[in-house]
């Protein structure tokens, strides 16, 4: 159970951090699963020898995977999960398994369009070494208090 | 050979549709690999009293679901000129729009068109190839829009 305050729109401007969440450690037994479901069966995922012999000190976890953790600290926290309006992100370092992930983000701007109270924000997701995995953004919309 | 050919002959093609059904067991697969378990998507009365129709999925799960519609519909060799077997190929950036909530046991049909393909140079040379897409509900409305990079090694 995510157990970070929620927000409401007018306690948010630009520069305010989102509470941060972390995940993890990332479990290999899940990427046979996740291969499955996107139908992606890159022997870079699955098999610790391929990667090594092209010089990784394991297999790569599924980039859709790292994405979704990062979404994850989005929507867990917004009073609604699909009250998330757009996302995009770019793959900045690979995850490993046993990886600690900490999610972070903060405000760009915060506007009103379409009878909706929307927020812009930075998302960027770290390893434990505090290396950079995924970079981007989201747009969510959150409920008035007036 | 196909790899040898130039992709911007790509640019404005259109990926055959595909129809992906949110069914329950890939649902249950994709919230057991990422643990997501707050109660919406779990249980519909839940999901209703939170202003929802029905049960829904963890957008979080809607990439996902973008980017398996567009690895089953395409054909590595043709639409992309990509030795897939012997490549190396990743994922590159990766843009959404929610337009709506979406359902556990819904259909949606993708579409998708290559929009650039652009070379670049790192430790390798490689081409961006980005394909947006669109994924349209049984009522022709566009539920999930969005946009994927695919780094294609030479």
């Amino acid at each position: 159970m995510d157990l970070r305050p929620k927000a409401f729109f007018e306690d948010l401007a630009p520069g305010t951090e989102i509470p941060s969440a972390s995940y993890g450690p990332m479990d290999r037994s899940g990427y046979i699963t996740t291969a499955l479901i996107l139908r992606d069966g890159n022997p870079l995922h699955l098999d610790r020898v391929y990667a090594h012999d092209r010089g990784l000190p394991d297999v790569v976890q599924q980039g859709p995977l790292n994405q979704s953790y990062l979404y994850r600290f989005i929507t867990d926290w917004l009073h609604r999960p699909w009250d998330l309006r757009r996302t995009k992100v770019r793959f900045v370092a690979n995850v490993f398994p046993d990886d600690i992930l900490s999610c972070h983000g903060a405000v760009i701007r915060t506007y009103r369009e379409k009878d909706e109270a929307l927020v812009d924000c930075a998302i960027w997701q770290e390893n434990q070494r505090g290396e950079k995995t995924l970079m981007g953004e989201a747009t969510f919309t959150l409920p008035e208090r007036s | 050979m196909a790899m040898n050919r130039d992709r911007k002959a790509l640019i404005g093609r259109v990926l055959p549709p595909f129809t992906y059904v949110l069914d329950e067991e890939n649902v249950r697969d994709y919230l057991s690999v990422t643990g997501e378990n707050i109660a919406v998507y779990r249980d519909a009365e839940t999901a209703r009293a939170a202003g929802y129709d029905r049960r829904i999925i963890p957008p979080s799960f809607a990439p996902w679901i973008a980017l398996s519609a567009m690895l089953r519909s395409i054909d590595w060799e043709r639409d992309f000129y990509f030795d897939y077997r012997n490549g190396t190929s990743m994922f590159g950036e990766q843009e959404m729009i929610y337009t709506r909530a979406l359902y556990v046991n819904e259909s949606l049909i993708f579409t998708g068109t290559v929009r650039s393909v652009i070379e670049k140079q790192g430790s390798r040379t490689f081409d961006l190839v980005t394909v947006g897409y669109d994924a349209v509900d049984n009522n022709d409305a566009v539920a999930l829009r969005g946009a994927c990079a695919l780094i294609l090694f030479k």
